[in-house]
């Protein structure tokens, strides 16, 4: 997945950057729990490939992967920073 | 002497820059029909960004003076006219409200200091320049639009969709169209979410120029609601002068804010008072507390609008007080802040939203 910035910057993202980024609370944990991608050690091939990609108003993506696991948000700036 | 080409002529009405999108007019493309005739007169059209445009008056006669001007022209004709582009350089329209050009929140944060007067009426100046106006009410709670607009009916439906309230020149749907009468709405969060969605994608707003979108106050489901469903053009942000509302309304506008939706600005409701016995000014709330906050929270002042017994009487019975009394103070300070908002409105139609490409 690549993003053309508004200020002309381009930035390219691997499936399993997106994947092992992802921010929902399955995913990271929530309520002091740990998330499923601290208790995994490795993902398969069907969960690092992007399918879909939905603009969530102007400030995120809703990525999708083949796996059918859909439910991260990825902030602008999540994105942004992710690359720095 | 020979009459001036085409190009002559853009270059000198090149030397005209809009205030608000900081480029020359002819760059922007609102230079359109230019014909020069063999005797040297001169006419175009000159489409503004926005019929409520603050610069239509000097935008036409500089053109005026600019063209007149040149060596050869013998009379120049400018016809002003107004298109409103869509927010946002982008491939293709928005799936909810395709053909909405802009949309426009109204927000606070804090409850109580005239939101719903403030869209109401900012709506119908809008409307009043010439532009078409829908006003979505988010309010699922205490929707104010149809008593604020006398529209108090239920919509009907034609096939499958339901068909805004029409109201002054203008589309409405409100919960309370919906739900009429007394009866209390009783839901939680996701519900509310789920209900003003319906509003967007359930109803057949049509072709429109802004759509205003009444908040109800707060940070939470109706806001988030409204900011993942649709690229928002912008929010406008109401507050009284005094310190508890200007910082809830900067909550407001930093939530805004972190959801990429641009503020246009703030709006001071509740301003002054003049006593209609005495004649004094009164500042009941305090004074300008909100363009002390738009300073330093570093966004646009949009203007300030007086305390109005007018105002609430006009709104209590149905007629926005733009259009009942266009003469009032408070109808012409909604007026002036209505032009500055489709100003702010219009430069986000030049910003381009990052592009995503899947390989």
């Amino acid at each position: 997945m690549e993003i053309t910035w508004e200020d002309g910057t381009r930035t390219a993202y691997t499936g399993k950057q997106l994947r092992w980024a992802c921010p929902c609370a399955e995913c990271r944990g929530e309520g002091g729990s740990p998330g499923r991608l601290s208790r995994v050690k490795t993902l398969s091939d069907e969960e690092l490939r992007v399918k879909d990609v939905t603009l969530i108003g102007q400030y995120a993506l809703q990525i999708a992967f083949e796996s059918g696991h859909a439910t991260g948000l990825y902030s602008f700036s999540m994105l942004r920073r992710l690359m720095q | 002497m020979d009459a001036p080409t085409t190009h002559q002529v853009l270059e000198a009405l090149a030397t005209i820059r809009d205030p608000d999108l900081g480029r020359d007019v002819v760059s922007l493309g609102m230079i359109k029909e230019l014909d020069v005739s063999s005797e040297g007169r001169v006419s175009f059209t000159f489409e503004l960004t926005t019929p409520a445009c603050p610069v239509r008056d000097r935008f036409k006669s500089q053109a005026e003076d600019a063209v007149g001007q040149l060596a050869g022209v013998t009379g120049v004709d400018v016809r002003m006219s107004a298109n409103v582009r869509p927010a946002f350089m982008r491939p293709k329209p928005s799936e909810i409200l395709p053909r909405v050009k802009q949309t426009i929140a109204v927000a606070s944060g804090k409850g109580g200091v005239g939101k719903s007067t403030v869209a109401v009426n900012l709506a119908a100046a809008l409307r009043l320049s010439g532009a078409s106006v829908g006003l979505l009410d988010a309010d699922i709670y205490g929707p104010s639009v149809p008593v604020m607009t006398g529209s108090l009916t239920t919509p009907q439906q034609s096939n499958g969709h339901l068909l805004p309230i029409e109201a002054h020149g203008m589309k409405l749907m409100s919960f309370g169209h919906l739900n009429p009468g007394s009866e209390p709405t009783i839901y939680r969060g996701p519900m509310v979410g789920k209900a003003i969605e319906a509003m967007m994608i359930q109803v057949d707003w049509g072709r429109l120029d802004y759509l205003v979108i009444d908040l109800p106050p707060g940070t939470g489901d109706a806001s988030l609601t409204l900011a993942q469903a649709v690229p928002l053009t912008g929010v406008a942000i109401v507050c009284t002068p005094q310190d508890v509302a200007t910082d809830i309304a900067m909550k407001a506008l930093q939530m805004f804010r972190r959801l990429n939706v641009t503020p246009l600005g703030l709006i001071e409701n509740m301003s002054w008072y003049v006593c209609p016995s005495c004649g004094h000014r009164h500042e009941i709330f305090s004074h300008g507390g909100a363009e002390s906050a738009a300073k330093r929270f570093g966004v646009p002042f949009l203007g300030a609008i007086p305390l109005e017994e007018t105002i609430r009487e006009d709104a209590d019975s149905g007629t926005p007080v733009v259009i009942s009394r266009p003469e009032s103070a408070g109808a012409k300070a909604f007026v002036e802040i209505a032009s500055q908002v489709a100003a702010r409105t219009s430069i986000q139609s030049y910003r381009q939203l990052p592009v995503i490409n899947v390989h």
